[in-house]
């Protein structure tokens, strides 16, 4: 008997098209199921669906069954699933209820009724499993965003589930966060269906891959025959790091340069320690390093949003900077306006930028309204519009999917002559595609300060 | 100790400060307050000091221009209107010196309360609404994130070349702030449905048995409003 049965899924958001079409799929005990797809595919959804989320929550129009552990979704409250369907979803921040860590991981054991004298023992043990134990009394408002996410599966986790959801849970994380949090899901033992856009974090602990495209399921099969598959038709899928068209010219005038630059939020506690940087016109820097090393924090000092503590910034010409997640930060009720603020309200030069994003005919609409992808790329026209002489991206592939940070990789390069770029990521993909060189932080707490361990490619 | 316990001396010490007599009891108060609102990280708690001082400081100076007490003028003024003769006798400057620790202390037990309280113990201790004892947890916590979340929109702004300096500019971020909050409010309430929320058969972590400490500390907080009625 299947853990979980979805037959024939058809649904529809209100007033939207269908999310879902015509799904069928069968999830068995113990499976590691990968659901992979563009960004609007319906992989959420379809998460959603299996944690009864869809439809009680968002309501909308459901067509088909859904049983999990033989309960029928369309008449079991997602609450009631709780416990035997626990989700860990993509920002932590917007899954958090408590202020303290060890009250946040009793939240859900209080709700599903589990005996109060074991509900701590679970908390304490489920926050050891993931290696969080010493955050147990801390407040969850000064945890970094890997700890947060880790304090966020010990929570499902310790509900003990038997279908674990994870809906891209690495977004965040760098390289080893993201193994060693997919590790520790899987090492569970409850069957896990995980959606990622970084296929090659998740392909080697999956057991089966899922393809959904415009809501259909469009390849079910083992991992080792969706490889080959994704190899002949969706070989962006499977891409190992590799070096895109670099540049060819000469380098241009040095536009910024950091010199022993030194950064601490609070006193004695230094974020960056001594660094170097110099970014010259034509060139494409990656910034690459683990969390909390202080990638952000030299994009800002880079832009001037910072001053620093210690060291000197020179800068020529107008620098603009892309920060993480921009979708959320939008100011104004129309794209135009929104891409206008940058350039003084000048807002044919914003229809222009929008246009060259391929966003022509969205410029009225609201910035919220607007689709995942759309929004990014309405957050990149509102930087692009300013036409920088040096452009900083943090983090500007966290959930996107490798078609579009392709496009975002042809679109850097192709402007990269005119300006200095630097780009901060830990997406091993796109670092390869953009960059012609690549500077590593090593450690942001070494006393020895921010190592430059990059070669320079080109 | 128990943030009931906690609570209940914070508690305690406020009826204290308003029922005292002496300006030098309030006084000891507040420094015992500050003394204790000190304990927390120094990049939180400045704005609970700074706001508590200038509300005192503020209160100290106007006071002698409003009250009129006493017949021993220390700086006799000019005749405005609505006030009359403006002065500052000796007895206004010891009412406002009062008034402004009365203040401070308040202030104070209300910084400690908000910097050095388990909000999530208290509140699940109160054992009564459920529901509204959440929603002040969660009120709690989306301080931070929306002054994170505000802080995060200004740089995105910068990052744009757009200056957000002024009152004005600064108040059209409440806008775009409050709609970005009721986006994570959504999140929130599915995440919270996800986990479980709203099942009948909920339990909850059991409080642990009363220390004798803990019973000191309410033994302390009833003395306590007893000498701020009595003596202090």
């Amino acid at each position: 008997m299947a853990l979980a049965r979805v037959e024939r899924l058809t649904f529809a958001y209100p007033g939207a098209e269908c999310a879902l079409r015509d799904v069928s799929l069968e999830i068995d005990a113990g499976e590691i199921v990968l659901v992979l797809g563009a960004s609007g595919s319906g992989k959420s959804t379809l998460l959603r669906a299996l944690a009864g989320l869809v439809p009680h929550f968002h309501g909308g129009r459901f067509e088909g069954r859904v049983e999990i552990d033989r309960r029928d979704t369309r008449t079991t409250r997602p609450s009631a699933l709780a416990g035997t369907v626990a989700t860990l979803f993509q920002d932590p921040e917007d899954q958090v209820v408590a202020t303290r860590v060890t009250r946040e991981v009793a939240f859900g054991l209080e709700n599903v009724g589990t005996p109060p004298r074991e509900i701590v023992p679970r908390a304490l043990h489920a926050l050891a499993t993931v290696g969080a134990a010493h955050l147990a009394d801390r407040p969850v408002e000064e945890l970094s965003g890997g700890e947060l996410q880790r304090v966020c599966l010990a929570s499902t986790l310790a509900l003990e589930p038997t279908l674990l959801l994870l809906d891209e849970p690495t977004s965040q994380l760098d390289p080893d966060g993201a193994e060693g949090l997919l590790e520790l899901a899987i090492s569970s033992g409850a069957a896990v269906v995980l959606s990622e856009q970084r296929p090659e974090r998740a392909l080697p602990v999956a057991t089966r891959v899922v393809f959904l495209e415009a809501g259909r399921v469009v390849l079910d099969a083992p991992v080792s025959r969706a490889r080959e598959w994704l190899s002949s038709h969706r070989p962006l899928w499977t891409a190992e790091p590799s070096r895109g068209t670099q540049r060819s010219g000469e380098l241009g005038s040095t536009v910024c340069r950091l010199d022993g630059v030194s950064f601490a939020y609070r006193p004695g506690q230094p974020v960056v320690e001594r660094f170097d940087l110099e970014l010259r016109r034509g060139e494409v820097v990656v910034l690459a390093g683990p969390n909390g090393s202080g990638k952000s924090t030299i994009a800002k000092l880079a832009t001037g949003l910072l001053d620093p503590t210690d060291g000197i910034v020179v800068r020529t010409g107008r620098a603009s900077l892309l920060l993480q997640d921009p979708g959320r930060y939008v100011v104004r009720d129309r794209a135009d306006e929104e891409v206008a603020l940058g350039v003084g309200g000048d807002l044919p030069r914003a229809r222009s930028a929008l246009g060259s994003l391929g966003l022509t005919g969205k410029e009225a609409r609201h910035p919220r309204d607007l689709s995942s992808g759309e929004r990014e790329r309405l957050a990149l026209a509102s930087v692009l519009v300013t036409e920088p002489d040096l452009l900083v991206l943090d983090e500007p592939t966290r959930g996107v999917d490798p078609e579009r940070k392709r496009e975002l990789a042809t679109r850097l390069r192709a402007q990269a002559p005119g300006r200095a770029t630097l780009v901060v990521t830990h997406d091993r993909v796109f670092a390869a595609s953009v960059a012609d060189r690549v500077v590593s932080l090593e450690s942001g707490s070494d006393p020895e300060g921010l190592t430059l361990v990059g070669a320079a490619h080109g | 100790m128990r943030p009931a316990a906690a609570l209940a001396l914070l508690a305690a010490s406020v009826a204290a400060a308003l029922l005292a007599r002496h300006t030098l009891s309030v006084a000891v108060l507040a420094l015992a307050l500050l003394a204790v609102c000190v304990r927390a990280p120094r990049e939180r708690r400045w704005p609970y000091l700074v706001g508590t001082g200038i509300s005192a400081l503020a209160l100290f100076v106007v006071t002698p221009f409003v009250e009129t007490l006493g017949s021993h003028p220390l700086w006799t003024g000019p005749i405005v209107p609505v006030l009359g003769q403006l002065d500052v006798t000796h007895e206004e400057l010891a009412s406002a010196s009062f008034q402004a620790c009365r203040l401070a202390a308040v202030g104070l037990a209300f910084a400690a309360y908000a910097l050095l309280l388990d909000h999530d113990r208290l509140l699940a201790g109160a054992g009564f609404a459920r529901r509204s004892v959440l929603a002040v947890a969660l009120a709690t916590r989306l301080v931070p994130t929306l002054e994170r979340d505000a802080g995060a929109l200004v740089d995105s702004l910068r990052g744009r070349g757009v200056e957000v300096e002024g009152l004005r500019r600064r108040a059209a971020l409440v806008s775009p702030l409050l709609a970005g909050s009721l986006e994570r409010g959504l999140n929130l309430a599915e995440a919270m449905e996800a986990r479980g929320y709203g099942r009948s058969d909920r339990t909850r972590v059991p409080s642990p048995p009363w220390t004798a400490a803990e019973g000191l500390a309410l033994a302390g907080a009833v003395v306590l409003v007893a000498l701020g009625a009595m003596w202090l």
